[in-house]
């Protein structure tokens, strides 16, 4: 944990639905704030330049780079990282499709593309394959090969319009829960 | 010989992998969430310069920041370490060694090079420190570019060695010389591939906790080599092995970039020693693109001899291995296997084919999924592409012609037995699918419409199943290549595997569990596979790399299982009063063969037979406990292989290409998990296209590295990238039990060869001469540039 400076900052925020006071240092990144000062350490950092996507959360529902987002900034928001999309014992339609269709491997991509995608169904409920991918064009992810990722994103989308096969475990039509 | 074909079952089956709940929940742990208590962090001081010596470093400023436990410099970490940093693949006996050690102690000779490295209460503070460390340089002129290095003036990396040439050797097979002077035809191209690397997601990093009263070392890292990476620690440090642990958590992604040996894991040990305290290292991606293994970067001449019905009688070839500024673990390993593997599937009975290592102040030169194969593989494809357009046929007809025939198996190369293949079925097969899809009527229509559409082909041959230990050694590898695996049935009948082999994303986990499920007749649920512990786990050779670890894992575990499925239905024939013989399993549950409802008995029941209530149940003669072992040493390394076609569109105003279709053909023998295995066939041919036309490290000419961020080296995105379509066919590695090959590495190799052949069979007004890799815009536009001007003046 950082160590608190006279030039340190009180936060408050919201993660995953609790809320959250820490004092920080103004440079802390928002990335190691989720991840050291909350726990949240399915925020993946891959690129520190906010290029390959890994470390996505969402914002107020809008997703954001938090390895380029200082903790400061975020003061009164509210953050949704993939620890936030299960619910309790029950994994996310999302999260049931990228598991279906092979669309992870490593999995170090795979919470920044997650929450792409719930940005991504949010505006846009039946996505193309091509829209799909260009949803998807700004998380670099060096395993799969994105084939699997548009099969998963494709086959989630159908499921929580309820108009799904039924082959997945989710029922909500709300993508951002 | 045992028969290979397994019955349905587990094996072959398309089963979720067990891995996935905890990485798509944030569940996972990687080292980066690896905390300790009282852990420091740690920041490395890199060298600015490509060459330079270092006249000295003032570190007093640096101890002073408030937060600062340690700094070391090159003297300190060269007195405390018994050997420099170790080359473990020597195939080149007279090879000129670099011996440096885990930071430069006189002299830097890349940009990136550790100086000196600063441990503190977080990375925040180290960073700051590293602005307080004072170096002063010599700096000297560099050495950027092979042409540089092999100047006859040319400045010396090493002043005690007589130019920058680290090693040279030959490997003749037949007579080349009597080949070439009999041809009827010759043809010969020089081949440029740019230099790149793994980049996985997750940069390298450990985190080291020395305890000083005992000198035992715990490491956590994110390596694809666990067992090797110990026995590294124990000759650079000077411990016994079995004072150190290496644990690997989850790891974001390897391709080979995590198989070798760093600077950084001895820094983090040593300044672990010196505070007291755990030390985390973890590598930002600025500090990645220098300080990883870059790779991929030769020039290689190749010619063939051929007689005017595009019969190959004979191949030279010459790769020159593009080197760093030292050696890194693996040495000249890659360009050496370019270099044994150039005639690749091709029956060429005289070749005669050279490697030279030359080292240059660039980065160092290691591994990347397909270590030297890509390189090879475009050796040979383009060489066959060349020889059709002199004789006027065909490439495939060309290929079809010197493919090794399926009764030749197994076949002599200039080096390794390849151990099995049917070739000529495969390329039959992907050009069927070619024409099934209709991309020549494609290619035709857009031609109508004033667009360029081609079709390319490759075909690929990956070494695989890394192999026999003895003959490994032999070839220079300062490790085994065997693979150790254990199962055992606990009191409840639950199912452990343990393994030496590393989960990087490839599945392992799963495909493990598969083949012990499979084998003993359990559901795969009941299976838990433990790894990455070198405490607890078995013992793998080299790691998990060299597409070893489904084939030699996999094998292993399957003699092992079935041994322990034997004891079982012994113990399950003494409770039921039946021949062993007369019983299977099935889900979990053993009875009498053909007789349902029949008396039957559960793996709990055997569980509770072996470990707790004995009486009655287990047989006299047998030991209590369900466990076995097994160690698979192969006698040969197994060869996959497969065909790769693209179809692309080129625009020949921007030099842009986009690869609108892919298709993979291939031969791994028997597959565990078919979604795994396309998996690592659409990740790879991903990784291929990006070599193909996008990535490349590019150092300016003063040697400064331009391409740091991912802004600079570009990694394919989901606009880039085409679907793919797989194909299977399965011919057994026979010397494996199960008949598993490998193929991690398969998408790699041949993606630009055929992506290279497509773009010039999009432009069939063009004599287009692709060369050199990246295919890039400029770089095509050039070379229309120049075609359209040859064309022009004939």
């Amino acid at each position: 944990m950082s160590t608190p400076t006279r030039t340190g900052r009180n936060v408050s925020m919201t993660v995953n639905g609790e809320a959250v006071d820490r004092h920080v240092d103004p440079r802390r990144t928002l990335s190691d704030f989720l991840r050291k000062d909350c726990g949240a350490t399915g925020v993946h950092v891959g690129c520190e330049h906010g290029v390959c996507g890994a470390c996505t959360v969402l914002l107020d529902g809008r997703t954001a780079r938090s390895c380029c987002t200082l903790a400061v900034q975020a003061e009164g928001s509210e953050i949704t990282t993939v620890e936030g999309l299960a619910d309790g014992g029950e994994l996310h339609p999302l999260q049931e499709a990228f598991w279906k269709h092979h669309g992870l491997q490593c999995g170090f991509c795979t919470p920044g593309i997650l929450l792409t995608v719930t940005e991504l169904l949010a505006g846009n409920p039946d996505p193309t394959d091509d829209e799909i991918r260009e949803g998807i064009s700004g998380n670099i992810c060096r395993c799969t090969g994105y084939q699997f990722i548009v099969d998963a994103v494709r086959d989630a989308a159908e499921i929580l319009r309820g108009t799904g096969t039924g082959t997945g475990t989710g029922t909500g039509t709300d993508p951002t829960r | 010989m045992t028969s290979q074909q397994l019955p349905p079952g587990l094996i072959g089956a398309r089963t979720r992998r067990k891995e996935d709940p905890r990485l798509l929940t944030g569940r996972a742990q990687f080292v980066d969430d690896v905390v300790l208590p009282g852990m420091l962090e740690a920041a490395v001081l890199r060298s600015p310069h490509p060459h330079a010596r270092i006249s000295s470093i003032d570190i007093s400023a640096a101890l002073t920041v408030p937060g600062v436990f340690a700094v070391l410099t090159g003297h300190e970490v060269r007195d405390a370490c018994a050997t420099p940093q170790p080359v473990v693949w020597r195939m080149i006996p007279d090879q000129r060694m670099t011996d440096q050690y885990a930071l430069a102690v006189d002299k830097v000779r890349y940009v990136g090079q550790p100086v000196a490295v600063v441990a503190a209460t977080d990375r925040y503070v180290a960073e700051d420190a590293l602005g307080h460390i004072e170096v002063e340089y010599e700096v000297l002129d560099p050495v950027v570019t092979l042409d540089d290095a092999l100047a006859a003036d040319a400045p010396l990396l090493y002043e005690d060695w007589p130019d920058n040439v680290s090693c040279r050797q030959t490997i003749p097979k037949g007579d080349a010389a009597t080949a070439f002077a009999e041809a009827d035809v010759v043809v010969t191209e020089t081949l440029t591939y740019g230099r790149q690397m793994g980049a996985p997601l997750e940069t390298r990093g450990a985190v080291m906790s020395w305890d000083p009263f005992t000198d035992h070392l715990e490491c956590w890292m994110s390596t694809q080599s666990p067992n090797l990476t110990r026995d590294l620690l124990g000759e650079v440090l000077g411990l016994p092995v079995d004072h150190i642990r290496v644990r690997t958590p989850h790891v974001g992604g390897g391709f080979g970039n995590k198989f070798d040996f760093y600077a950084e894991e001895v820094l983090a040990a040593l300044l672990s020693k010196r505070t007291g305290r755990p030390v985390k290292i973890i590598e930002d991606r600025l500090e990645s693109f220098v300080a990883n293994a870059h790779s991929r970067e030769q020039r290689i001449e190749v010619s063939v001899a051929a007689k005017a019905d595009g019969t190959i009688t004979g191949m030279r070839g010459t790769v020159w291995a593009v080197l760093g500024g030292q050696l890194a673990t693996v040495g000249i390993g890659p360009c050496w296997l370019s270099m044994a593997l150039m005639a690749g599937p091709y029956d060429i009975p005289n070749v005669e084919a050279t490697v030279v290592g030359v080292v240059t102040n660039r980065s160092p030169y290691g591994s990347y999924r397909g270590w030297g194969q890509p390189k090879a593989n475009f050796a040979h494809e383009r060489i066959i592409e060349k020889l059709a357009h002199e004789l006027g046929l065909p490439a495939n007809d060309v290929r079809r012609r010197n493919l090794i025939p399926a009764d030749k198996f197994p076949y002599p190369s200039q080096v390794f037995y390849y151990d099995s293949g049917n070739y000529a079925d495969c390329l039959d097969m992907a050009e069927n699918a070619v024409a099934e899809r209709g991309w020549r009527k494609r290619c035709d229509a857009a031609s109508n419409e004033g667009r360029a559409l081609g079709v390319g082909y490759s075909f690929h041959i990956e070494i695989s199943a890394l192999g026999p230990s003895k003959i490994m050694n032999q070839a220079g590898l300062q490790h085994s290549s065997f693979d150790e695996e254990v199962v055992r049935i606990d009191s409840a009948g639950g199912v452990t595997v343990r393994t030496g082999l590393s989960a990087m994303g490839q599945g392992i986990e799963t495909a493990l569990a598969q083949v012990a499920a499979h084998t003993l007749g359990v559901p795969l649920d009941s299976v838990t596979v433990l790894h990455g512990d070198t405490q607890t786990n078995p013992f793998t050779g080299y790691g998990t790399g060299a597409s070893r670890g489904a084939a030699l894992g996999g094998g292993a575990l399957l003699r092992a299982s079935t041994r322990l499925r034997d004891k079982v239905l012994r113990i399950a024939g003494h409770v039921l009063e039946a021949s062993p013989d007369d019983l299977e399993i099935a889900d979990g549950v053993i009875s009498v063969k053909g007789a349902p409802g029949g008396p039957s008995i559960t793996m709990r029941d055997i569980g509770d037979a072996a470990y707790r209530r004995l009486d009655g149940k287990l047989p006299d003669g047998e030991d209590p406990t369900l466990e076995e072992r097994d160690v698979l040493d192969p006698d040969n390394v197994a060869f996959s292989y497969g065909t790769t076609a693209v179809l692309v569109e080129v625009d020949r105003e921007t030099g842009r290409v986009d690869v609108l279709d892919y298709l993979l053909v291939h031969d791994c023998g028997t597959v565990i998990n078919p979604m795994i295995v396309d998996g690592q066939l659409h990740g790879g041919a991903t990784q291929g296209i990006g070599g193909a036309l996008y990535e490349e490290i590019v150092y300016s000419p003063e040697g400064q590295p331009l391409t740091t961020t991912f802004m600079d080296y570009l990694i394919p995105t989901a606009t880039e990238i085409p679907r793919f379509e797989t194909l299977h066919m399965t011919t057994t590695a026979d010397h494996i039990p199960g008949g598993f090959k490998g193929m991690g590495e398969a998408g790699t190799i041949g993606a630009a060869s055929a992506i290279t052949a497509a773009i010039e069979d999009a432009l069939p007004d063009l004599t287009l001469h692709l060369a050199r890799l990246p295919v890039s815009p400029p770089r095509l536009l050039d070379a229309i540039d120049v075609a359209t001007a040859s064309k022009e003046n004939s």
